[in-house]
């Protein structure tokens, strides 16, 4: 059934103007890719610094407040890239990753990694005005230890989607 | 010695076929390599944009350093070593390969720009808005974008 529905995506997806843009130009897809990186190295350094904050491993001096101010937006904004040139290599080559599990573990991956690092928002809210240290329960620095996992699990996931075997009766 | 000789030693190498004969080893080693680099490119762009002035403005870029610094040298030290074992799995087709060759030279010129900034740079921190530690900044996140984009183009270029 879903597999299916994915051939018939496939179909759909093969030889139209876009498919053809991207797979007509060899330089297109490792330019694709290096922007894919350079948001993941922007999502990893962000999550880091904010999950080490809470976890009080590093930026000690920083209120976990205004860590999260300054990371959760640039790492919202590299993610809705990262979802925009992971969508356009699935145009350009479609039968490349869709076909795997690894794909879907990790699209699965990222939604828990991702809500899980906005989850500190709400939170800390109520701390947003309070001065000097900030009490941390051991509940939310394993979660925030927890978030970090997920996220290098994610790049992990991604980098196996190269060398993971196919479904059967997947197109080539 | 030349580069070609020493491509040619370490593929003979035990390392070198124990790396080739394991299905996982090269992805496994591949996907710490990716965690590794990206960290050390995303620590290293929180300080540049620091450096430009274009985030993290309230903090004191000297302060900043000290506190990112240690995961950037944990992440380079990482990616150092996988990276090496990456090359050590197929030492000939890396040598020959133009984007390998121009990602290593890059590498040393982030280095001499790092050495620069920590000799005379970090002088004029002092300043907000000096010149030099804005290039500086600027110098190093065109140099980091570009090792990136070289190592991605490596993986379509490489011949086996």
């Amino acid at each position: 059934m879903f597999t299916d529905s994915l051939i018939r995506f496939t179909t759909w997806l093969t030889g139209g103007w876009l498919n053809i843009a991207i797979a007509s130009h060899s330089w297109v897809v490792p330019a694709l890719q290096t922007i894919h990186i350079l948001s993941v190295a922007i999502v990893l350094a962000g999550v880091l610094l904010i999950n080490l904050r809470i976890a009080g491993w590093a930026e000690r001096s920083q209120p976990i407040t205004a860590v999260l101010d300054r990371f959760l937006a640039p790492v919202t904004a590299a993610v809705i890239v990262l979802l925009l040139t992971g969508l356009l290599q699935i145009v350009g080559e479609p039968a490349r990753a869709i076909f795997r599990s690894i794909f879907w573990i990790k699209m699965g991956l990222l939604l828990a990694a991702f809500a899980l690092t906005w989850s500190h928002r709400p939170a800390f809210a109520h701390q947003a005005a309070a001065e000097g240290a900030q009490a941390v329960g051991i509940g939310r620095k394993a979660l925030a230890i927890l978030a970090l996992l997920l996220w290098v699990a994610v790049i992990v996931a991604g980098r196996w989607i190269a060398y993971a075997d196919a479904w059967p009766g997947a197109p080539s | 010695m030349s580069l070609q000789d020493f491509a040619q030693w370490l593929s003979e190498t035990k390392l070198s076929m124990a790396l080739t004969d394991s299905v996982s080893a090269f992805p496994a080693i591949e996907s710490v390599h990716v965690v590794a680099i990206t960290l050390v490119v995303g620590s290293i762009a929180i300080v540049d944009f620091r450096l430009i002035g274009l985030a993290s403005r309230t903090r004191d870029p000297r302060e900043l350093i000290r506190s990112i610094l240690p995961i950037t040298w944990i992440a380079f030290a990482t990616a150092a070593v996988t990276g090496a074992l990456l090359f050590a799995a197929n030492p000939l087709s890396y040598v020959a390969n133009f984007f390998f060759l121009g990602k290593v030279s890059l590498l040393l010129l982030a280095g001499v720009n790092m050495l620069f900034f920590h000799l005379f740079t970090h002088r004029h921190l002092d300043r907000e808005g000096a010149l030099l530690p804005r290039v500086s900044g600027a110098a190093s996140l065109a140099l980091w974008v570009t090792i990136v984009a070289f190592g991605r183009w490596i993986g379509f270029t490489l011949s086996q």
